[in-house]
């Protein structure tokens, strides 16, 4: 079953800008559906909608079963959402905090009681949950973030770039806790600008840009349309052997494609452990001495690239665009 | 029944927000009792004159206190609501199914809450000074302030939601609210203003809230600028709620 699905999800900014571009998703039950995109590229925008905090322009939303156009409040009570930044109330005790989180999704005192030393346990919060949240550390706060969005159980979870800004003790400590809470049954869309997060957490992912899905599948799928492994050599005296090997390399059949990148050559072919003794043999033939050899395997950043003719590094290391703190 | 436990839960939170704010309650409190102290001793030579019909300048000047600090309490509510849409509080709170009246209208109750004890502080000070309370005239008066505290803190968090940043919202509430004060005889009652100045006042509501405080604060409760002026509020309350509600539906990202 699918917990969440949008058909042509549209959301316009301004009269002009296209944010979210008649976007169409399928998330199955139980899963970690990871958003991946540039900063920009709308996927803030579509959590936003479809945890009803800002109205659609067009197309058609249901998250839960429940119709997110028209019927938000009922959509309400089936999500948890954890924005950027967080909502934890830096004057109020974690403890406090937390009762108030269940108080206002209806939950009765007991069960309040019961369900916040649940999480505590969960998500270690025991050592500063009766201290006033302003002194938390950011670790400690992103931890209450996430206590907060679950407190009512729900059944699907948004969370918007969890682990920006942690450091990579806490960024691995999260990924442990949201794996956790995948296994006991709740679904989880999370955005991220991180690719290694990406495809560590994520059991199907959706890369975004400009508004709309470019890639969708499991982060194996997604490689595996990429033309297989990459092999990247460079050459003793390089010059006059690059574009020697180059020759050489563009007869082989089983290479797909073979380009200069400075001092290297990267080729890209169908498995590469299969290939490498194959090249080597081939090289050594021609009397073509090899400097260095680098076997890799494709990353969700080759599909990026692949699907939209820029580096993701590149775009999250400029930090270009901002639309989505609209 | 939920919408009453949302409002209960969520006021709550305001109030005691406020207790763990020393430095926003020393502040609230002082500012006029400064105006008490450092300002009244000025008008002691107009009693009995023009503007200042009884024997005590404070029977005059602190009525109008009273409604500088509702504008004042209800207009820099805005500050919070950025505070709490940058931090993420406003839209962790509206992904619950909490009432959104409630979440709108906790802050703005609980500044008529404290509002409503700073009053209480400031005219237990004032009597002893010679200020003639009248008990049934006050009631009446901090309801008609409660109203007005809703006013302008429904316009200010309204602001506040539309600019969403401290700059912009901070110069245009300091900005209407300058003329605004000066144009309703708080500090002096405009009785004492030229034809054209208080030809102007009347488009100001505060006007008619503050000449309605000083009449009431002086036992009259029946009376027809009373009425006017409970009229001009309610009508203003319901015009800024409306609007509040409708931006509050849309306008946060």
């Amino acid at each position: 079953m699918n917990i969440v699905e949008a058909k042509k999800l549209t959301k316009v900014y301004n009269g002009k800008i296209r944010a979210v571009d008649e976007l169409d998703l399928e998330i199955k039950e139980g899963q970690i559906f990871g958003f991946l995109g540039p900063n920009g590229a709308g996927k803030t925008t579509t959590l936003r909608m479809l945890a009803t905090l800002i109205p659609i322009d067009s197309g058609e939303a249901t998250v839960a079963g429940q119709d997110v156009r028209r019927h938000p409040a009922n959509v309400r009570r089936h999500i948890g959402y954890v924005g950027q930044f967080g909502g934890a109330d830096g004057l109020a005790t974690g403890r406090e905090d937390l009762m108030l989180q269940g108080q206002l999704n209806g939950m009765n005192s007991q069960d309040v009681k019961k369900r916040i030393e649940e999480l505590i346990d969960v998500l270690d919060l025991r050592d500063f949950a009766d201290r006033k949240c302003s002194t938390y550390s950011g670790g400690q706060r992103r931890r209450l973030e996430v206590a907060l969005g679950i407190m009512h159980r729900p059944e699907v979870l948004f969370l918007d770039e969890p682990t920006t800004g942690l450091d990579p003790q806490n960024r691995a400590n999260l990924w442990v806790q949201i794996r956790k809470l995948r296994d006991t049954g709740t679904t989880i869309f999370l955005t991220t600008h991180y690719l290694e997060e990406a495809d560590a957490l994520s059991d199907e992912l959706a890369i975004m840009d400009h508004g709309k899905v470019v890639a969708q599948g499991t982060s194996r799928e997604l490689k595996q349309q990429i033309a297989g492994d990459s092999v990247l050599f460079s050459f003793k005296n390089d010059r006059v052997n690059i574009i020697k090997t180059m020759q050489l390399f563009k007869k082989q059949p089983y290479i797909r494609e073979a380009a200069i990148e400075g001092e290297h050559v990267r080729l890209y072919v169908k498995d590469g452990a299969e290939a490498l003794p194959e090249l080597l043999r081939l090289l050594d033939k021609e009397n073509i001495a090899v400097k260095t050899m680098a076997l890799s395997e494709p990353t969700l950043d080759d599909v990026f690239l692949r699907k939209t003719g820029r580096s993701l590094r590149d775009t999250v290391a400029n930090g270009k665009g901002n639309g989505e703190s609209k | 029944m939920k919408v009453l436990r949302d409002f209960i839960l969520l006021f709550k939170r305001e109030f005691i927000h406020a207790l763990r704010m020393p430095t926003w309650l020393a502040v609230g409190i002082s500012t006029p009792l400064l105006y008490l102290a450092l300002y009244t001793p000025l008008l002691q030579k107009l009693a009995g004159g023009p503007g200042f019909p009884s024997s005590n300048v404070l029977d005059v000047f602190l009525p109008g206190m009273l409604g500088y600090l509702a504008f004042m309490s209800g207009s820099t509510e805005g500050y919070g609501t950025i505070f709490t849409l940058k931090d993420g509080q406003i839209e962790r709170l509206r992904v619950t199914p909490a009432s959104r009246y409630a979440l709108l209208l906790s802050p703005i109750l609980s500044d008529v809450a404290w509002m409503w004890i700073f009053i209480s502080i400031l005219v237990a000070v004032a009597i002893p000074f010679g200020f003639h309370a009248h008990i049934t005239g006050l009631l009446v008066s901090l309801v008609l302030l409660a109203l007005l505290v809703v006013v302008t803190g429904a316009f200010s968090v309204t602001v506040a939601l539309l600019t969403k940043e401290i700059a912009t919202f901070a110069s245009i509430v300091s900005g209407i609210s300058l003329p605004v004060l000066l144009l309703s005889g708080v500090l002096l009652p405009l009785s004492m203003a030229p034809t054209w100045m208080r030809i102007i006042a009347h488009f100001n509501p505060l006007y008619y809230v503050v000449n309605a405080d000083r009449i009431l604060s002086a036992g009259t409760i029946w009376n027809s600028t009373v009425g006017l002026a409970f009229l001009v509020t309610g009508g203003l309350v319901l015009a800024t709620l409306l609007w509040a509600t409708r931006v509050y539906k849309k306008a946060v990202a």
